[in-house]
């Protein structure tokens, strides 16, 4: 017992970070969300379209990061143009892959961070990720929001992403993607519900802790390539 | 009659938090977390988790399960996001063997950090 309490315990004892909240438009929504998220028990979360200013940014807890994501979208001729536009901004970018042809055109460029939960995923796509170093998001919300048929296809859909994922060596994100302050799932919930469709505690740690910090690293202004850094 | 303690099913006893914007009484949540527990893991499934409402005060309560199936209950607490139109959210603060280490580690030592909302009211008072 204390064998199996040793292995699983240093396993949650790491920083959780989730990479994709929905801030409403009111005032306080930033507070209200960075509070739940602490709470839950994340270091730090990335907000998408986050307009922030000093005050807010005082009044994080100690310890708690906030960083700023985009989700790109459009066309598969306009989404190249829309990540360059975002290149050297320092956001974190993400894609959701509804259709073939667009995550195709994200995954051809090199700039994007998250595909998030692609539903027509192949070995061809998976080799582009690869290449290009993206990491494929797997959405915990759509699990807990959906019922019935809904939630079948988002299960077998992550379940054939996590085969790919393994196969290829793809970094893998969980989030909530919470739009509201009571989505949040702490990490432990969330590796039960990956667990679901087959992914394990490691996996799904290293899915919002390691995986999310390697992205944040390489959004940093030291960041130039794998291997080089301004010291 | 008793079962034979050799025949006894072990469990493990998860204390949980509510988060939510209204109320939810004990009735409300039992039949929620039926409703998920079938939904995900089907009439077999639930049989095999065998849960059970031990207390629940409005806020925290601590619910029985195999001892084999804490994540299997975990992800169904995670599943319940809406009671009554109301949205809400489940933490479950930690898993025991016994219900008075779940009540005692978990859910007393939580309320002896939050004050008391009548204490800090006297004290707003009394400024």
């Amino acid at each position: 017992m204390k064998a199996l309490l040793s292995q699983t315990m240093p396993l949650f004892n790491a920083k959780f970070f989730d990479l994709m909240v929905h801030l409403p438009d009111d005032k306080g929504s930033l507070a209200q969300f960075v509070s739940a998220a602490d709470e839950f028990g994340y270091s730090g979360i990335a907000a998408l379209d986050l307009k922030y200013n000093g005050t807010d940014m005082d009044q994080l807890p100690s310890g708690f990061s906030l960083f700023s994501a985009v989700e790109v979208s459009g066309k598969p001729s306009r989404l190249r143009d829309e990540i360059k536009k975002y290149k050297d901004t320092g956001d974190i970018l993400i894609t959701r892959g509804r259709d073939e042809e667009v995550i195709r055109a994200a995954l051809e460029t090199q700039r994007l961070d998250i595909l998030l939960q692609p539903v027509k995923f192949n070995n061809v796509l998976s080799k582009l990720a690869s290449d290009n170093s993206i990491a494929l998001g797997f959405n915990i919300g759509s699990i807990i929001h959906t019922r019935g048929d809904d939630r079948i296809m988002e299960l077998r859909t992550m379940r054939t992403n996590l085969k790919y994922a393994r196969k290829y060596e793809l970094q893998m994100v969980l989030t909530c993607e919470p739009y509201s302050p009571y989505d949040f799932r702490s990490p432990r919930e969330a590796a039960a519900l990956a667990g679901l469709f087959g992914m394990r505690p490691k996996e799904a740690v290293d899915a919002m802790s390691s995986v999310p910090l390697d992205i944040i690293r390489k959004k940093s202004p030291e960041y130039i390539q794998e291997g080089i850094e301004i010291i | 009659m008793k079962t034979m303690p050799t025949l006894r099913e072990k469990k493990r006893y998860l204390a949980f938090k509510i988060i939510s914007e209204e109320t939810i009484n004990r009735r409300e949540l039992t039949g929620e977390l039926l409703d998920s527990i079938c939904l995900l893991f089907g009439d077999t499934g639930a049989s095999e988790i065998n849960p059970s409402l031990m207390s629940y005060d409005g806020r925290y309560g601590i619910l029985r399960c195999q001892k084999d199936r804490t994540s299997e209950t975990r992800a169904a607490l995670a599943c319940i996001n809406k009671v009554r139109g109301g949205r809400v959210s489940i933490m479950v603060l930690g898993i025991s063997g016994t219900v008075k280490g779940a009540m005692e580690k978990f859910i007393q030592q939580r309320l002896v950090k939050e004050p008391e909302p009548d204490k800090e009211l006297q004290e707003h008072l009394n400024h």
